[in-house]
């Protein structure tokens, strides 16, 4: 399983990388989540994986059962889901604010906005 | 205090005082006080952290007292502890300016609590010793450094960010997938255990495939040829406070987190990694001046030349010796003191002629003989004059190449200096020289702009007078001076960092025994 | 004591000063000359225990690392003493000088402090005997040059000068820094003293050549030898006092300083011969005859200094006993008459404006006293007998004859030059002095004494010295050439010498010299001239703004393509640059690897895995906005159902959760985007396809290789089993993250509250609908 799921993060990221080259922003954020979401797959595989076996404690015991799922993987990817959740937050509603601003979701048109033209012309 | 505490407060004044500054939300006034409080005991406790860490060796503690790999350790070594202190050095300064130049609405925007929350972010990086925590501190710096980039939210800011945000994600993304692959092979996040189970793993060379992530996603994030474009697409957008705190930090970071884990994980075939660094510390040296020396904004000047001194830094690096690495560590303290000042100059002189614009300037060396020397400190410090810092940085690292005949390098480090002089020349030739009190042309009198304030969202600051923004400026040229002088004891205090990079031993004892 | 007085007292007279000139008034310049006075004074008490053949010095540590020690020593010795002696006697007077020239002037503390610290360090630089100290004071000359020649700041050419003279010297200096480094790394030592006992180690040593050509570089280029001459016409930009200050007496000369203090050390090899004699030798004779195409004083004089810096250092390339001789007496020759008629030079401009020599004449009425030092000077300049120039001259024709090098060569260089020499005198002194007075000079009035006083006496010096050369030779040459040569020496200096080949060539020189200066007009106009001048003088500067226009184009054109403002080229940048690192990583330490198979694959496996992958596409593909969205939630809820497969329920929740908002913020925002046209072209499509399957594939590479390495799961066993015992906890997962690792959530937290207070931030500061509208509204939002 984890080498389809090699598979799969190799694809999502090369979808989120082929979004993140688009002009408009909105691909670029769609592009930046898909890779967030790879990235958290690439760790679920890494910490590699046990089918339907959840990290409990059954009440009364002190040990979980034998063969479980591994729990750092799964509390680092979750960190990591909230943190990515934060910040792309914060980038789509830059990409709104900038719509609001004057349209600004073509990247190439925000490169009037970066050169100088005294030293471009 | 304990070690312990000592190693953990960095961390807590400025998170303590991001939030409560936060809470004070209506009391901005207020805010200012207690940050300024905040970032002296910061520098206070930085202080006695090197001290501790110099006197009685690499310091380390996990929270919550659980043993060594399975909590979240915090290692205090050499090289943390003076990143911290430098860092907390800015952050006074920064403060103390930012009372006379952040106006009213980005305080009330939350101006403080971020400064507070990135600085947080910042040394909580320096200091962890765990892979994924680092994860974390990167996170918490980076959206405080997205959202101070924007605040105030002009449409050049705005534009601006969106560029360093998309970039900087990209990055982290690359990091935490590398940091997801180390995982997969030692099964430790924690970096001094992961450091001896990868010298246990019998494939080098897949280790030295993943150190390329990170030299991607930290080289992203510090700014080197050829990953460099969002550092000077976006630095000369903010307020000067506010791109002197991050000059200071935010690159510095990057520098520093290539250097962990270029000397404590990816050490294994360095003929092949480090030669990779050193042609990009070239490629990032002149890349960076060139485009400084074309410039004629004094912003985006001093930005492009953030990028060629982080090419000295990774210079040291990846000669990997330690002097070089001396010069390295000692060349990221000497730039964070001289670039944040003279971004902190290029506020003032905006405060006084309403520019930033270097012909526009013009007269400030008949007009204020006093900026005039705190630049002439500063840039001539950052072009390597001596006997100032840039000078002992230069000679280490020159030093540091011949001991190991990188003959190159050292001609383009040479050749790169004679450029940032040019370049430094050419602000003091144009900003400051020409014009005399009578002919000049006239700065702009409308006290609106002369604030800085043309963009029509802003207001004034709290601090009218100039002279709470000289106060910091004369604060670092001290600094400056000072580190110059008694150079022979920093460099003693760095070489230990050196020593104790170069014997990942030590650190890796101090954090499992 | 007095070594530290001399090295110090400038220094604290150069931050005393801008305070000090103002109370002062008119009296500054001559307060302020007591500081050299002293320093003369000071240094004066040593001259007979230096003659003895003792010296002194002085140590104080300051930097002791590593890889070298710095200290703060001085050293006195014949050489030392002779030159500290010409900075601060001829510095005494530019601040007499300085002070009557720019009396008026309103920035004239600022002249002093500058002044004040360019001695300092010149005094600096020839008493340091730590290589590090010398080239810290080195380049503080270099500095207080650069504002010196700035003075007139509010003039583009000077601007232009000084940032010229930096750049020039500085470039020189960074060279020299290395060969220091480098002779310390061979020599084991930083003290000058020791270092020029080890010369046959250095000579000998594989970096000999290294050493020398980097050394060279920082003397020549300070002391302008061709190629670098050209910064130094161009500095007498610079306000007369300096000019006759750094540009004549003192500056320039530091890089003949260093090639006679490190002389015992590097000298005598064919290299060393070969190099410094030639440059000196094309400098000397360029130089001169380049003098003689211009008609401003200032640049005659500059082009005459050039001349004489090359045969000073075509002195010390010759290097036999004679040859230094020659040189350091010479030093001082020039010291005094250049000194003086740049001083000259400046009563005259100071007076009526006018420089150009073409315009001016019969000066003598208007100034006497300064015609008076004019013509003891220039006499002196030219060589004429019983003047300290003529015994100059003698022995330099003596020295090229005698030296061992070249004899015939170097003569007649030295006779042509010599000839220029003695033409350009008489176009400074007699054309200017003698001869009708045109009509634009009749405002000519007496100069002060502030403005003569130095003339003369630098001047009337020049024939004392001449007349009664005998116990300066004895208490200062000597003890000078014996440093410069290493070993004892022992002559006398006499004015006459008999009749000796020498005295007929310089009978020869000034006929010929007298001759052309009758011819001088003609002269200047022929094509040759011009085409001499149009080559080496103006040529040189042209090809230092070439050197510069070429690597500012260059930087521009880098600029342009780098930092070109589309975010989507910096990204394709940054991913091909991460896919070329990885694949040649992989290829170099042939790390692939096929991992044993782990497990079977259901089919819903494989479902939901084309789910995702096929969603995945959608984004790419759809181009409504809304559609685009969908598919993206639908990969997350895909991926939320693969973490529910393997034992994560928390992890999917989440991602259940966190999934939801994005699409819900995405709809809430999306109201107002516009739709997802794709406007790339093929070509464009296909580059980014190739960079994101290369991306892709490096990924799933790397995975692959680093599942066949077996996993450790120690740490993950730890929290299983303490999970209970220590963190009372029953779900593993939830006790890490409050428990084990919290400070992760904690810096998560934190993440979330910044992120929320940007974005209310981002909403409401600056909202266009309450400032002025922002330049296009969204009218035309679909």
């Amino acid at each position: 399983m984890e080498i389809l799921l090699s598979f799969v993060v190799g694809g999502l990221f090369a979808a989120s990388v082929y979004l993140i080259l688009r002009r408009n922003l909105v691909r670029l954020v769609i592009g930046i989540i898909l890779l967030s979401n790879a990235v958290n797959l690439l760790i679920f595989t890494m910490g590699r994986m046990t089918r339907g076996e959840p990290g409990f404690i059954p009440v009364g015991e002190e040990f979980p059962p034998e063969l479980i799922a591994n729990p750092l993987s799964q509390a680092l990817i979750l960190t990591a889901i909230v943190i990515g959740f934060g910040l792309l937050a914060f980038t789509l509603v830059l990409v709104y604010r900038m719509n609001k601003e004057g349209r600004l979701v073509d990247s190439d048109a925000l490169r009037a906005e970066e050169i100088d033209p005294s030293v471009y012309n | 205090m304990t070690a312990h505490l000592l190693i953990v407060l960095p961390i807590v004044i400025p998170f303590a005082v991001g939030i409560v500054t936060l809470l004070l939300r209506k009391k901005p006034q207020w805010q200012q006080w207690i940050n300024l409080v905040g970032m002296v005991s910061l520098m206070a406790v930085a202080i006695q952290l090197l001290y501790v860490v110099h006197t009685q060796g690499i310091q380390a503690t996990t929270l919550g007292d659980w043993p060594a790999p399975f909590g979240i350790t915090f290692v205090a070594d050499h090289l943390a502890a003076i990143m911290v202190l430098s860092g907390a050095l800015m952050g006074v300064a920064v403060s103390i300016f930012g009372l006379g130049d952040m106006d009213k609405r980005r305080v009330a925007y939350g101006f403080y609590p971020f400064m507070n929350l990135l600085i947080g972010g910042v040394v909580g990086a320096y200091l962890t010793g765990d892979l994924f925590n680092l994860y974390v501190w990167f996170e918490v710096l980076l959206i405080a450094s997205f959202v101070l980039m924007a605040l105030g939210n002009t449409r050049e800011q705005l534009t601006a960010n969106i560029k360093y945000v998309a970039i900087n994600l990209v990055s982290s993304l690359f990091f935490l997938g590398g940091v997801g692959l180390i995982y997969g092979i030692t099964g430790s996040l924690n970096m001094a255990e992961v450091a001896t189970l990868l010298a246990e793993i019998d494939s080098p060379a897949l280790i030295t495939t993943i150190s390329m992530l990170f030299i991607v996603s930290f080289g992203i994030k510090s700014a080197i040829f050829p990953l460099y474009f969002w550092l000077p697409a976006s630095y000369h957008t903010p307020p000067p406070t506010i791109i002197a705190l991050f000059a200071g930090l935010l690159t510095k970071v990057g520098v520093y987190a290539l250097i962990r884990v270029f000397t404590l994980f990816f050490t294994y075939d360095v003929g092949y990694t480090h030669t990779i660094l050193l042609w990009v510390a070239g490629f990032t040296m002149v890349s960076g001046v060139l485009g400084a020396a074309v410039q004629n904004d004094f912003r985006r000047v001093l930005s492009f030349h953030i990028v060629s001194q982080i090419g000295y830094m990774i210079m040291g690096l990846a000669l990997f010796t330690p002097v070089a690495l001396v010069g390295a560590i000692f060349y990221i303290v000497h730039n964070q003191l001289a670039k944040t000042n003279l971004f902190l100059i290029s506020g003032v002189a905006n405060r006084l002629e309403g520019t930033f614009t270097l012909k526009k300037l013009g007269g400030l060396y008949a007009v204020y003989p006093g900026l005039a020397i705190l630049f002439v400190i500063s840039s001539f410090a950052l072009a390597g004059f001596p006997p100032l810092t840039g000078f002992w940085g230069k000679l280490v690292l020159a030093i540091g190449a011949l001991e190991t005949q990188e003959y190159i390098i050292l001609a383009v480090a040479l050749a790169v200096g004679m450029m940032t002089m040019f370049s430094m020349a050419k602000i003091w030739m144009y900003g400051f020289m020409p014009g005399t009190e009578s002919n000049r042309e006239a700065g702009s009198t409308d006290e609106h702009t002369l604030l800085g304030l043309g963009n029509g969202t802003a207001t004034e600051p709290y601090v009218k007078s100039v002279w709470v923004m000289y106060l910091p400026v004369v604060f670092i040229a001290a600094l400056i001076v000072f580190v110059s002088v008694f150079f022979g004891t920093v460099y003693d205090v760095t070489e230990q960092a050196a020593i104790e990079l170069l014997d990942p031993s030590l650190y890796i004892d101090a954090v499992l025994d | 004591m007095a070594i530290l007085f001399a090295v110090f007292s400038g220094f604290v007279l150069s931050l005393l000063a801008p305070f000090l000139t103002r109370p002062l008034g008119r009296a500054s310049g001559w307060v302020f000359a007591l500081v050299p006075v002293g320093i003369v004074a000071g240094l004066g008490m040593h001259v007979g225990a230096i003659a003895a053949g003792e010296t002194a010095s002085i140590s104080y540590e300051w930097i002791s690392i590593t890889p070298f020690d710095v200290t703060l020593s001085f050293y006195l010795d014949g050489l030392s003493l002779f030159f500290s002696l010409i900075v601060s006697g001829v510095g005494a007077l530019i601040f007499i000088y300085g002070g009557g020239y720019l009396e008026k002037h309103h920035h004239l503390g600022r002249f002093y402090c500058y002044l004040a610290m360019f001695m300092a360090s010149m005094m600096g630089m020839v008493l340091a005997d730590n290589l590090l100290t010398f080239y810290i004071f080195f380049e503080l000359t270099s500095f207080a040059s650069f504002m010196l020649i700035g003075f007139n700041h509010d003039n583009a050419g000077s601007r232009r000068s000084a940032w010229q003279a930096l750049l020039v010297t500085k470039a020189g200096g960074l060279a020299m820094l290395i060969g220091f480094v480098l002779i310390h790394q061979v020599t084991g030592t930083m003290q000058i003293s020791e270092i020029i006992q080890q010369g046959e180690l250095l000579t000998g040593s594989e970096f000999y050549l290294a050493i020398l050509i980097l050394v060279l570089g920082g003397a020549f280029t300070k002391s302008a030898q061709f190629p670098f001459y050209f910064w130094l016409p161009n500095a007498m930009k610079a306000p007369t006092p300096v000019s006759a200050y750094l540009h004549s007496a003192t500056m320039v000369k530091a890089g003949v300083y260093v090639l006679a203090r490190l002389h015992p050390a590097l000298s005598g090899t064919p290299e060393w011969i070969a190099i410094v004699t030639g440059f000196g030798a094309v400098t000397m004779l360029v130089s001169a005859w380049l003098a003689l195409q211009y008609t401003d004083m200032k640049s005659i004089l500059a082009y005459t200094t050039v001349m004489a810096l090359g045969l000073l250092t075509m002195m010390l390339g010759v290097g036999s006993e004679i040859a230094i001789k020659a040189c350091m007496l010479f030093v001082l020759v020039h010291a005094l008459y250049k000194a003086s008629l740049f001083m000259i030079a400046g009563a005259v401009d100071h007076g009526i404006h006018i420089r150009d020599v073409t315009k001016l004449g019969g000066l003598r009425y208007a100034m006497p006293i300064t015609f008076g030092a004019a013509v003891l000077a220039g006499l002196s300049m030219a060589g004429i007998p019983p003047f300290f120039g003529f015994i100059g001259k003698e022995i330099v024709y003596e020295a090229a004859l005698q030296g061992g090098v070249a004899e015939t060569m170097l003569a007649v260089v030295s006779v042509l030059s010599n000839i220029a020499l003695v033409a350009a005198a008489g176009l400074l002194v007699v054309r200017v002095f003698l001869g009708e007075q045109p009509e634009a000079t009749k405002k000519a009035h007496k100069a002060p004494v502030a403005l003569w006083f130095g003339p003369v006496l630098l001047a009337g010096l020049g024939l004392l010295l001449g007349l009664v050369p005998g116990p300066f030779g004895e208490y200062f040459l000597v003890p000078a050439v014996a440093a410069v040569a290493g070993e004892p020496v022992e002559f006398s200096l006499y004015l006459w010498h008999g009749f000796t080949i020498e005295l007929a060539m310089s009978a020869v020189t000034v006929a010929a010299g007298v001759a052309l200066y009758f011819g001088w007009d003609a002269m200047r106009r022929s094509s040759i001239a011009k085409a001499f001048e149009n080559g080496f003088g103006a040529g040189l500067d042209r090809g230092y703004d070439h050197t510069l226009d070429g690597i500012l184009a260059f930087g521009r054109w880098q600029t342009r393509v780098l930092q070109n403002g589309y975010l989507r080229y910096y990204m394709s940048t940054i991913l091909s640059v991460a896919i070329v690192l990885i694949a040649v990583s992989f290829i170099r330490g042939e790390v692939f690897a096929w991992p044993a198979a782990m497990g079977g694959i259901e089919t819903f496996e494989w479902v939901l895995s084309g789910l995702i992958l096929g969603s995945a596409l959608g984004c790419i593909l759809f181009s409504s906005r809304l559609a685009a969205i969908v598919s993206l939630g639908i990969a997350g809820f895909a991926i939320a159902l693969m973490y529910l497969t393997y034992g994560a329920p928390d992890l999917a929740k989440t991602q259940f959760l966190v999934e939801t908002l994005t699409v819900v913020l995405f709809v809430l925002v999306l109201l107002d985007l516009p739709n997802l046209k794709e406007t790339a072209s093929t070509f464009a499509k296909g580059r980014d396809a190739l960079i994101a399957v290369g991306v892709g594939g490096m990924v799933t590479l790397l995975m692959l290789a680093a599942l066949t390495i077996p996993f450790d799961s120690n740490m993950a066993n730890y929290y299983a089993e303490n999970t209970y015992i220590l963190g009372e906890g029953r779900n593993i997962v939830n006790t890490i993250l409050v428990d084990f690792r919290a400070i992760d959530t904690f810096g998560e937290i934190a993440v979330l509250l910044v992120a929320g207070f940007g974005i209310y931030a981002l909403v409401t500061l600056g909202r266009s609908d309450d400032e002025e509208p922002a330049p296009t509204t969204s009218k035309e939002t679909a």
